[in-house]
């Protein structure tokens, strides 16, 4: 008959044949040292993530050896060895372990038992003594005993710092529509390559996002770099900044380490301080697939400090330096003037003088003009846009012609840019593109800017200041209930019998019959 | 119920009209009809005349009732006293049952009708009867500690003991019945033969669909008795009923032939074109166009089901009623019937369209019915049935 090689520990069982099993508290045999084994190094990644996920890495890494071992009767395996602990770690750990194709033991020394099933509630114990001999790892199992020997050992640390990051897919249309900005919502490390770093310093001073930076000598760089820290970063600054080249934007996972956007670290660094030993910084980079460690905390300074430097250092001559701090003297303020294009209108502007004529213009206006069209009050006015005049919102619904163009009231506007409205007779001067003047202007999505006349402000008009036309316009429509009539040809029912109690003398009368009758004659 | 006309009419012919609580009491005398039928002579009763139309509306669209005589009111009294011999109070009366049997005598008398002279007394009778066969009675049955005890149409008494009650509403024709009623139910379809024609499963024995032939050459009346046969969900059956009635009667069945002691229990045919030698009833037209306008209703009707796609037989091909089977027979008949009945839709000018469909889903029918049916019964209703409708009429 077929033994096994381990037996089933009974409830209430104390004494052992193997060395080094001990019930805990619950009866369950527990070894002083636990045993992972794992056929990979990637099974062994996959159960630092998952368990990374789970619970901190801290209580498993001061313990934790991490060795490459090879099989008596061939192969190899990763065996992870770590302090003993009590049967409801070792469960969580087995669940972990076995999600990662690996086997988990529980001993001491070199000698390790399978770790409790369905089978054996309470563990096993070995059947029959087994002998170490030379080998370093001695894994028991039902069937089969496993001999290894230690081949190499493996930091854990250097291991985990070691790991290649995982890209992860952005947002098609750009970090701004993510709601959680990739991570960045409240902070954002930004890593600029020496050569741009002044411009982006510019840039960022007056789009006037909070920032502090340091300047950080990265390994191989004869410059030094500029890490900036961003604080509640727009989206669409993030979104300009990653498109830049040499400029690197990092997500802080933990207090001392970053990881380059677009990319995951295999293990929950939050979770693993004590992966990243001292009191370096580490910067994750996905793209160039480096680690930069950087000495010590980084001290940020106040990004004030450091436009000011940039300022200075126009003095130097530096051509680099010159182009950059030359945008300050040409700032011109972007004004209206006339022009005699022709453009389609695209809203028209109507006093509040004219309301009442506008009430009656909107029974002419199509229903899919109609459907298209927004409406905004200002305090000039009503304003009416057309579908195509709100920033591509109503692209596809603003086909045909909009409810501007048949509104032949106020002054008509017109939309030099997408989502940039002026009247109709004028244009923005200087003409720059495009996307650079609802850049200039700070217009987010779905926003727009009026122009109202020369001299006079500029309005931003957000989502919800537009409302649609067909609603705004007509009241609430209140339905009066419908009195049925009664349908002169209704279908009669079917009818209903009712007996009525009869007498006991109900037939009385019924003395002569029919025959009798007919021939006495009625 | 209170005696005298208005009371009668009030407490159980208007709520009869009107789909509502007929009341039924003690059986009525013919005393009492002749006073009621005075009474009803001496002026105009617009309710009731106005429920009177209203029911003949349910059938066509504009009826031309006459002011309600005594033919009428002998009906509505038979109905009510039919309804009357059923009632549950019965053994509480202290009568024999020589009594009993007097008031079913009377009531007999009473819905002995002759054949209705024109379609509108026959309309008439069907007002009254076409309610009456659609009569419900609500059940209370309580339950108490001898056991269940059911109140047949009646409130249930306010001091009675009871640990639960349930209410049944059962068709009243649908169940059983005294003995007297049983027996007076076919003479009240006698009376109606437009309730027989709507319901011809319903019909007695004897009944001939030839008693409303006449009347299906008033368009209107056709189209609803089309109609009322393709709603019912045994249309089949309703047209195998019509088509079996109709059967009996252009062929009389045979009988014993008693002349010649020797061979008894040998059966005679009748020969073909001699007169019976003793009519049961009324005898009734039975040319040609009266034959051809009952095949052509039942034509009609399948047409109509395979107009609105309901006409599934895949059962009832199955079947081997005789008269079932000549009526699924009779679409095959009408290519040989059109000279006469016409066809049941023209030739579309194109075979696309809903008439192009109508008509391809016509003659897929026809071609179904001709694998599935015998063709014994096929070939017996041309050789038989088409020469009478066809022939006769191609006589000027």
């Amino acid at each position: 008959m077929r033994q096994t090689l381990l037996e089933p520990i009974a409830a209430g069982q104390t004494r052992f044949r193997m060395q080094g099993l001990t019930p805990d508290a619950r009866g369950v045999a527990v070894g002083r040292e636990t045993l992972l084994v794992f056929s990979g190094l990637d099974r062994l990644v996959s159960f630092l993530g998952a368990y990374s996920d789970e619970s901190s890495l801290d209580d498993l890494i001061p313990t934790m050896t991490l060795e490459r071992g090879r099989r008596s009767s061939g192969g190899q395996a990763v065996l992870v060895r770590c302090a003993g602990a009590d049967s409801y770690a070792l469960d969580r750990l087995l669940r972990l372990v076995s999600a990662a194709r690996g086997d988990l033991f529980v001993g001491a020394g070199t000698l390790f038992a399978r770790y409790r099933e369905r089978a054996a509630p309470f563990g096993y114990d070995l059947a029959a003594p087994v002998s170490a001999g030379t080998d370093d790892v001695v894994a028991v199992d039902l069937d089969f005993v496993a001999r290894y020997q230690v081949v190499d050992r493996l930091d854990p640390v250097e291991l985990i710092q070691r790991l290649s990051l995982r890209p992860v897919p952005l947002p098609v249309a750009g970090i701004s529509d993510d709601p959680h900005l990739a991570g960045m919502a409240e902070m954002a490390l930004c890593l600029c390559a020496p050569g741009i770093a002044e411009r982006v310093l510019s840039y960022l001073w007056r789009a006037r996002v909070p920032m502090a930076g340091v300047r950080v000598a990265l390994a191989g760089e004869r410059r030094l770099s500029l890490l900036l820290r961003l604080r509640a970063p727009p989206g669409r600054i993030l979104d300009v900044l990653r498109r830049i080249p040499g400029v690197e934007l990092l997500a802080p996972v933990s207090s001392r380490a970053a990881v380059e956007v677009g990319f995951r670290h295999p293990v929950h660094l939050g979770s693993a301080a004590s992966c990243l030993p001292g009191t370096e910084m580490y910067l994750f980079r996905g793209r160039v697939g480096r680690v930069e460690r950087l000495e010590g905390a980084p001290r940020f300074v106040d990004g004030a400090h450091l436009i000011a430097a940039a300022i200075e250092g126009r003095g130097l001559g530096e051509p680099g330096d010159a182009r950059v701090v030359g945008v300050e003297p040409l700032q011109i303020p972007i004004r209206l003037r006339r022009t005699g294009d022709a453009r389609e209108p695209r809203g028209a502007l109507v006093p509040w003088s004219q309301i009442e004529v506008l009430r009656r213009l909107i029974y002419v206006i199509p229903p899919t003009s109609l459907a298209a069209a927004r409406l905004a009050l200002l305090e000039e006015g009503v304003l009416v846009l057309t579908g195509g005049g709100l920033a591509g919102v109503g692209a596809v619904s603003a086909a045909g012609v909009g409810a501007a163009a048949l509104i032949p009231l106020g002054t008509r506007i017109c939309e030099v840019a997408p989502g940039v409205l002026v009247p109709d007779g004028f244009e923005l001067w200087p003409r720059v593109r495009a996307p650079l003047l609802r850049d200039l202007l700070g217009l987010e999505v779905g926003q727009l800017a009026l122009f109202r006349g020369p001299g006079e402000a500029a309005l931003r008009l957000r989502p919800e200041h537009l409302m649609a036309l067909d609603a705004a316009v007509v009241g609430r429509l209140q339905l009066s209930d419908l009195k049925a009539l009664p349908g002169e040809l209704a279908a009669p029912a079917a009818p209903e019998l009712v007996n009525e109690r009869l007498g006991r003398f109900a037939l009385w009368g019924f003395g002569a019959g029919p025959k009798e009758q007919r021939e006495r004659g009625p | 119920m209170s005696a005298g006309l208005d009371g009668f009419l009030e407490g159980f012919v208007e709520p009869l009209l009107a789909g509502k609580t007929a009341r039924v009491g003690r059986p009525l005398r013919f005393e009492e009809f002749r006073a009621m039928a005075g009474a009803l002579a001496s002026g105009r009763r617009p309710t009731l005349e106005a429920l009177r139309q209203g029911r003949a509306q349910g059938l066509i669209a504009e009826p031309a009732l006459a002011p309600p005589g005594d033919d009428e009111l002998a009906l509505w009294i038979g109905l009510h006293n039919v309804l009357a011999l059923d009632h549950p109070d019965r053994p509480r009366v202290w009568a024999r049952q020589i009594s009993w049997r007097r008031v079913e005598a009377v009531t007999r008398h009473l819905l002995a009708r002759g054949q209705a002279e024109d379609f509108e007394a026959a309309l008439a009778r069907h007002v009254a009867v076409g309610p009456f066969v659609e009569l419900l009675r609500r059940d209370s049955v309580v339950l108490t500690v001898e056991g269940e005890e059911r109140f047949s149409g009646q409130p249930v008494p306010r001091r009675r003991v009871r640990f639960g009650r349930r209410d049944e509403v059962v068709h009243w024709l649908s169940i059983a019945h005294a003995d007297e009623s049983g027996r007076l139910i076919p003479d009240v379809l006698w009376a109606s033969p437009i309730t027989c024609a709507l319901r011809p499963t319903l019909a007695p024995e004897g009944w001939s669909p030839l008693m409303f032939a006449p009347f299906l050459f008033e368009r209107g009346f056709a189209r609803a008795v089309c109609h009322a046969w393709a709603a019912s969900k045994q249309w089949i059956e309703a047209g195998g009923a019509v088509m079996g009635a109709l059967w009996r009667s252009l062929a009389p069945p045979v009988e014993l032939d008693t002349i010649d002691e020797g061979r008894t229990g040998e059966r005679r045919m009748l020969p073909a074109g001699a007169a019976p030698l003793a009519l049961p009833g009324s005898s009734f037209a039975a040319g040609p166009r009266e034959i051809g306008a009952i095949v052509g209703a039942l034509i009609h009707l399948h047409f109509i089901k395979v107009l609105e796609l309901g006409a599934r037989l895949g059962v009832a091909t199955a079947t081997r009623s005789a008269p079932v089977q000549m009526f699924l027979a009779l679409p095959l008949l009408a290519p040989a019937l059109a000279p006469a009945l016409g066809s049941p839709m023209a030739p579309p000018s194109h075979l696309v369209g809903f008439e192009g469909q109508v008509a391809r889903r016509w003659s897929e029918y026809a071609d179904h019915i001709a694998e599935v049916l015998p063709r014994e019964v096929v070939e017996n209703l041309r050789a038989t049935l088409v020469p009478r409708i066809v022939k006769e009429t191609a006589q000027p």
